[in-house]
């Protein structure tokens, strides 16, 4: 499912003054903050471990955002479950040159996942990191963190390196052209 | 610079100088004799508190200021790790305390403060050791006080634990915090024990993920954690220096040495009056008391040990008071606080003094350092229309989170706030469950306590209505109601209250809706349903009074006083309400036995002016009471008022009422008299007089309708409310009440006891004449 994409017509009067709830989550320095501000501000910030979490709202292309991005290493993971109900957008980031934890990565996607009160959103994998030495492609991330098992939920894998702004046009442009194409994901 | 230094020429004889001022020395001390012939019987004058003065903390006691000092991290890979604990590991789940100290968002922060509260389950064993601690400790008291009686001073070393002037002598009969709090200790488990902790970023470029979190955390016993706040800055950034457990135990050692020895044990009224009032003077002989005690003990020591060189006559140490020239010079040894509301100390870490203030009178509920007035401002603005109170009747779980940025420091700081407001010092059980900070990580254990007051700052749970009944947000300074929140119960007492004043009953609220459903929000239902026009609670009124006291800059002690005056007016409400309804009361606090010779001065209880008035705010109150008849606060505040009636001094009679009836009610001469003799005869000793100052604060009319008896009808009545005075004037802390008196009833008590001389006079001349 929706690996294509257009989003040049759906921008500007898509959701009217609806915002849009998004959980980035992801293991730890795989870039959630970095995306978050990048978005937020347009600006590449020197992020530090997120203790606890950040939350912003944006509008991003006249699509109000209510950005949720939560710290990743792994004492703090079961945490992740108290931001999940009302999420209509998961955003999962991966570090693409962390060959080592792909596998954990793939765990902890599909414990999201298997979650009743996630059962509901969107998933888009941001493929970070794209400018390492080594990053996997997107095809390889689908494979790694098995993507295909997922049955009737949209999913994108978008490849991405966040410090340069790098994909996250396009994958946003992903999350909201398919919020608005399915109604049951628009909103309450 | 402007304090008096020279202490010897203040507080030493109250009793001159009030006289003094009223420059009839010699006629009062004669009429005095005539007219106190009753209290010739009495052992002691009021001016003193008769007992041996203790410290709060004896030197050389066995209980270490602070219990541990903690340091944990956020590992880039791993998130909260503890580091070190000194000198040994709290039980318990460690990485728990690890996500305790490290609160929410310090990544966007370079420091905050967080505050959290650890309920130490001791295990069988260590509950039969305490006991048996306890017991060892009684048998060794008693030992002491039989030998005592033959020795004046005993070494510090000789017992350890306490020793000549810190000399914990228990009295059972002492309307004490001895007894109560120990007992308080009992029926709510072992004491908390409160945690600091400073949590530091700092940017680092040379490590992986450029920054380091790291936070240190004081453990202590002591309700004043605050005072701690310099040294953790001190040490955390020693830490990141020296990351090694020494650095952990410097800071240790260094606070378990502040000397707080010399810091007087007050009693529970002491701490009552003292914490009400604004005078920095009161009480400030029992830290003249301590310091001499001190030297005489110090000197006697010297008699063993061989004299200094010089041969002569040791320098007596000075005494000054804090502040004062000659402490600034250096020329004192001891000193005196400038104000008696805190006492001062330091604690040397690496060599550096660092000045501390520790609060004297603590009371129950009063942890840190917050401020009420913040609170109350922050969230009356929006409601400025229909102020909401807390009611001391929260039932179940209200929490306070502000939304991103506020820093944690600044939740905490409001939930102590809060606990403080709901309990106004007297009610009890609400620190124990509250969690002045906490995030996520904790929400399980939180939402499994019944009735909790947590700060958060994680917007998540604005969005959770089912974690909490009230939320108030403060940095919009709004309070919501949870939409899950059920709706009060129909109660006997209601039902009742409804059935025995069917003209009232329309009053009892109940059908307000959502909002005014709840027992959490039956002050607002009240308050605003009822409209301004009829403020049955009197909530209006006084969240007025508050705003116009706050408006009017008056400080944070006079608001808590206020606070404190109104939650106790409350439970004695709730206890008339009970004796109305059910025909008795759990919070009778009224006399023992009924005393035919008081006549209309054997009553008790709250007073109103007339029946219907009283039926009204019952009516107003009557959710609330029966809400409030159902939490913990109310059971422990029963068990209170049981302790505190067996140990107060006049128990058959009740001050507060009698007080109450010279101040609203419109008495006839002889119901006054009846009063006035009664308070003149009984209020003799120094606790009687303690407890008469609490029921007249300074901040309300202090001795003003106690001395309206100078101009009562009945010569008799005039003389004796005299006498009382002058007993009043001479007591420690009677001093500061009596000097507040206005100058219109000091005339008239110096017009008084001059008629009285002459009196005594005449009747001594007759006598003579028939004598010989």
């Amino acid at each position: 499912m929706g690996a294509s994409m257009s989003i040049s017509t759906l921008f500007g009067k898509l959701f009217g003054s609806k915002e849009v709830r998004i959980l980035m989550l992801g293991l730890d320095a795989a870039g959630k903050t970095t995306i978050l501000y990048k978005l937020k501000l347009n600006q590449t910030m020197t992020t530090i471990p997120t203790v606890g979490f950040n939350v912003e709202n944006f509008t991003y292309k006249n699509i109000k955002f209510n950005m949720w991005d939560v710290g990743g290493q792994d004492k703090i993971r079961p945490l992740w479950r108290h931001y999940y109900s009302g999420t209509q957008g998961l955003v999962f980031v991966v570090d693409s040159s962390d060959h080592a934890r792909i596998d954990e990565a793939k765990t902890e996607l599909h414990r999201i996942l298997n979650d009743l009160e996630m059962s509901d959103c969107l998933l888009l994998v941001f493929a970070n990191k794209q400018d390492l030495d080594g990053a996997m492609d997107p095809q390889t991330i689908t494979e790694k963190l098995e993507l295909s098992k997922l049955k009737e939920r949209p999913w994108f894998v978008q490849p991405a390196i966040a410090i340069e702004g790098e994909g996250l046009t396009e994958g946003f442009g992903w999350l909201s052209d398919n919020i608005k194409k399915t109604p049951k994901y628009s909103g309450k | 610079m402007d304090r008096i230094s020279d202490p010897s020429s203040r507080g030493k004889a109250p009793s001159t100088r009030t006289v003094a001022s009223s420059q009839q020395s010699t006629h009062s001390a004669s009429a005095h004799l005539r007219y106190s012939h009753s209290a010739a019987a009495s052992s002691h004058s009021p001016a003193r508190r008769p007992r041996k003065l203790r410290s709060q903390y004896p030197r050389g006691s066995t209980e270490n200021h602070v219990e541990y000092i903690l340091v944990a991290s956020f590992d880039i890979d791993r998130g909260p790790v503890m580091e070190h604990q000194y000198p040994v590991a709290i039980t318990g789940d460690e990485h728990m305390l690890a996500e305790l100290m490290l609160p929410d968002q310090v990544h966007v922060r370079n420091q905050d403060w967080t505050i959290f509260f650890l309920h130490k389950d001791s295990s069988q064993e260590e509950d039969e050791a305490e006991r048996q601690a306890k017991e060892e400790r009684r048998a060794r008291r008693n030992r002491r006080r039989d030998r005592a009686k033959g020795i004046i001073h005993e070494s510090d070393d000789e017992d350890g634990v306490d020793g000549g002037l810190d000399d914990d002598d228990d009295d059972d009969d002492d309307w004490d915090d001895e007894s109560t709090d120990s007992e308080s200790e009992l029926d709510q488990g072992p004491p908390l024990i409160y945690v600091l902790s400073l949590v530091n970023n700092k940017p680092d470029k040379t490590v992986k993920r450029g920054a380091v979190v790291k936070a240190m955390a004081i453990c202590t016993r002591h309700p004043f954690l605050h005072i701690y706040k310099p040294l953790l800055l001190l040490a955390l950034e020693e830490y990141f220096k020296a990351p090694v457990p020494e650095t952990l135990a410097m800071l240790y050692n260094a606070v378990n040495e502040m000397d707080l020895s010399l810091m007087p044990k007050l009693n529970h009224l002491e701490r009552t009056l003292l914490q009400a009032s604004e005078n920095k003077d009161l009480f400030v002989e029992k830290f003249e008391q301590m310091i001499e005690a001190r030297i005489a003990e110090m000197s006697s020591a010297d008699v063993i040990q061989p004299l200094d060189a010089s041969g002569g006559p040791p320098q007596r140490p000075g005494i000054f008071r804090s502040g004062s020239k000659a402490h600034i010079e250096g020329h004192a040894t001891y000193v005196v606080p400038r104000d008696t509301h805190e006492f001062e100390s330091k604690v040397i870490y690496k060599g550096i003094p660092i000045p501390i203030k520790v609060p004297v009178a603590v009371m129950p509920e009063i942890v840190g350092d917050f401020s009420l007035v913040k609170l109350i401002q922050t969230f009356s603005d929006p409601h400025a229309k229909s102020p909401q109170t807390f009611p001391p009747t929260r039932t179940s779980p209200p929490t306070g989170p502000p939304p991103t940025p506020s820093s944690c420091s600044e939740v905490a700081e409001a939930v102590l706030a809060a606990c403080a407001l709901a309990s106004g010092g007297i009610l009890r059980g609400f620190t124990r469950y509250a969690f002045p900070y906490t995030d996520l990580t904790k929400v399980d254990d939180l939402l499994k306590v019944p009735g909790f007051i947590a700060g958060v700052t994680n917007p998540r749970f604005d969005e959770k209505p089912e974690w909490w009944d009230l939320l108030c947000d403060l940095r919009s300074g709004k309070m919501r109601i949870s939409s899950k929140i059920e709706p009060a119960p129909i109660t006997e007492g209601l039902v009742y209250f409804q059935q025995q004043n069917p003209a009232y009953a329309s009053l009892v609220n109940l059908s307000s809706g959502g909002a005014g459903s709840g027992s959490s929000s039956s002050s607002s239902s009240s308050s605003s349903s009822s409209g301004s026009t009829n403020d049955l609670t009197g909530d209006a009124a006084f969240m007025a009074d508050i705003l116009r006291a706050i408006a009017s800059r008056a400080g944070e002690r006079a608001i808590r006083a206020k606070w404190r005056a109104w939650v106790l007016k409350f439970t004695r409400i709730a206890a008339a309400f009970e004796e109305s309804v059910y025909g008795q009361s759990a919070l009778y606090n009224g006399p023992d036995a009924i005393d035919p010779s008081l006549g209309s001065a054997s009553g008790h209880g709250y007073v109103w002016v007339d029946e219907a008035t009283k039926a009204r705010e019952l009516a107003g109150n009557v959710t609330r009471i029966e809400g409030w008849r159902n939490t913990r606060s109310y059971y422990s505040f029963i068990q209170d008022v049981n302790r505190q009636r067996a140990l107060r001094p006049l128990r058959n009679l009740d001050l507060a009422h009698l007080h109450d009836r010279l101040r609203t009610q419109r008495l006839t001469p002889q119901q006054s008299r009846e009063i006035y003799e009664a308070m003149a005869r009984h209020v003799r000793s120094y606790d009687d007089i303690c407890l008469l100052l609490s029921v007249a604060p300074e901040s309300q009319a202090g001795l003003f309708y106690v001395a309206l008896g100078l101009f009562h009808k009945d010569k008799e009545v005039r003389f004796r409310t005299a006498d009382l005075l002058e007993r009043i004037a001479e007591h420690e802390a009677g001093q500061h009440w009596w000097r507040a008196l206005s100058r219109f009833e000091k005339l008239a008590y110096v017009r008084i006891k001059r008629e009285a001389e002459a009196e005594a006079a005449a009747k001594r001349e007759e006598n003579g004449f028939g004598d010989d």
